[in-house]
């Protein structure tokens, strides 16, 4: 209730939440691309690291991984700089996957920023891009159930088979929906008028009041 | 002890706040609209346990007290006057304190009964919606009155396991109802008769998911294109 922070959540359409913690370390994950024309004097910053020294360019044509933030500063339709692909999670292959049965789909180890990296890979001109945002958007609606389920119902359990198999996004859900079960069983227990120490101070050491004479 | 010593000052300065959520007594409608939250904010429209406890505890209950006290005018109304062996109805809040202090006892309200918990239970369970519950609060009345006047009530286990059984049966229709809301994708649903108890446990986490979702199905539709810098 009395939050010293709220956290900015992330913004899921085309632009990023400029604040938000989980939209800075998205915009960190890789995608695959091209280098349109040479790049001067990049290869130490840019390069795979073979034959790379300070100075070198790299030439035409060749393919990089390069982070969001990096990529969407540099697209542009009238210079050609670079060009990117979909990764392969975005793909016709796994579209398919996702519109099979998403619950399998261990969206952690796909990128921890499923949800987020692909809406900010609709920027790109892409002919796919409608296919690729109905994909994400079924992918959500069909994890929903499972993940409202999991949450609601492990109290005092450990939970880390449930989440780990969920990205991000899901797991701020699955964070949410815990704590509403806590905080309701929590009450009913009668503990939510009990006061406690906070967590912050009880690490503190702090002597006991009957130590402190003699 | 005479209660009337302490009550010039104590009571005569309580005020019932009502927050945000209050709704009439009887059926509580729902709209849950799929719409974009500020960013960072707890979701508006939800409340902790403890403060939906706070509000069932101005709705009115049966007391038989045993001592006898002139009328007290409270900022919120007059209560009383207190005559023992007479029943009188005060807040729930003053009855769990005067119980406490063994100054009354309680009269469990007429829903509170074995017989009639089974049938809204079994009705429950029968219905496909929700059925309007005999109290907007009966989640924290039953927990205060079974807490603090379980001597005073009949079949108090039972009544617990009752409304216990009637709670989960509302919280899985609830979840069902949820799911369904999203996998249709739908902008716009209407419960009827859901208890605040019951929207605060889903509540956030419900919103959430709508959030994201809405932003999900923004991407959907390209409308303007997004700025582009010319160096």
């Amino acid at each position: 209730m009395s939050e010293a922070y709220f956290p900015v959540g992330p913004g899921l359409g085309l632009e990023e939440n400029f604040l938000s913690l989980d939209d800075i370390l998205m915009s960190q994950e890789k995608l695959p691309g091209r280098a349109e024309s040479t790049l001067p004097r990049l290869a130490f910053a840019l390069g795979q690291g073979a034959g790379a020294g300070s100075g070198d360019s790299i030439p035409e044509g060749s393919k990089l991984e390069i982070p969001l933030w990096l990529a969407k500063g540099l697209h542009d339709s009238k210079r050609r700089i670079i060009s990117m692909e979909l990764p392969k999670i975005y793909k016709e292959a796994w579209r398919t996957v996702f519109s099979a049965d998403a619950n399998v789909v261990d969206l952690h180890k796909m990128g921890p920023y499923y949800y987020g990296f692909g809406s900010q890979l609709l920027n790109f001109d892409n002919p796919e891009n409608p296919e690729i945002a109905q994909t994400i958007l079924q992918t959500f609606i069909s994890r929903f159930r499972r993940i409202m389920d999991s949450s609601q119902n492990a109290y005092n359990e450990d939970t880390s088979a449930l989440v780990a198999r969920l990205d991000e996004l899901e797991r701020a859900l699955f964070r949410a929906g815990q704590k509403g079960l806590n905080d309701f069983q929590c009450w009913e227990k009668g503990q939510a008028s009990q006061i406690t120490a906070s967590s912050l101070v009880q690490n503190y050491g702090k002597r006991k009041f009957t130590d402190m004479d003699g | 002890m005479d209660p009337a010593a302490g009550s010039g000052t104590l009571w005569a300065g309580l005020r019932r706040r009502s927050a945000n959520g209050e709704g009439g007594r009887g059926t509580r409608r729902v709209r849950v609209r799929c719409r974009r939250g500020p960013p960072g904010c707890r979701a508006p429209g939800t409340m902790e346990p403890a403060e939906a406890e706070f509000l069932a505890e101005k709705e009115l209950v049966t007391i038989v007290p045993n001592f006898s006290l002139d009328r007290i005018h409270l900022i919120g109304g007059d209560l009383g006057p207190f005559n023992p062996g007479l029943p009188v109805e005060v807040p729930v809040w003053l009855a769990i304190n005067l119980k406490q202090r063994q100054k009354c006892r309680l009269i469990p309200p007429e829903w509170m009964d074995v017989e009639k918990l089974e049938e809204i239970r079994d009705q429950e369970r029968k219905e496909d919606t929700f059925t309007p519950m005999p109290s907007p609060y009966y989640m924290e009345l039953t927990k205060l009155l079974l807490n603090y006047a379980s001597d005073n009530i009949p079949k108090a286990d039972e009544i617990r396991t009752l409304v216990k059984d009637t709670w989960d049966t509302r919280i899985a229709k609830l979840r069902l109802s949820a799911d369904s809301f999203v996998k249709q994708q739908e902008a716009h649903a209407k419960l009827d008769n859901l208890t605040l108890m019951e929207i605060n446990t889903i509540g956030t986490f419900l919103t959430q998911a709508l959030d994201h979702m809405y932003k999900l199905r923004t991407n959907l539709q390209p409308g303007e294109s997004a700025q582009s810098q010319d160096f």
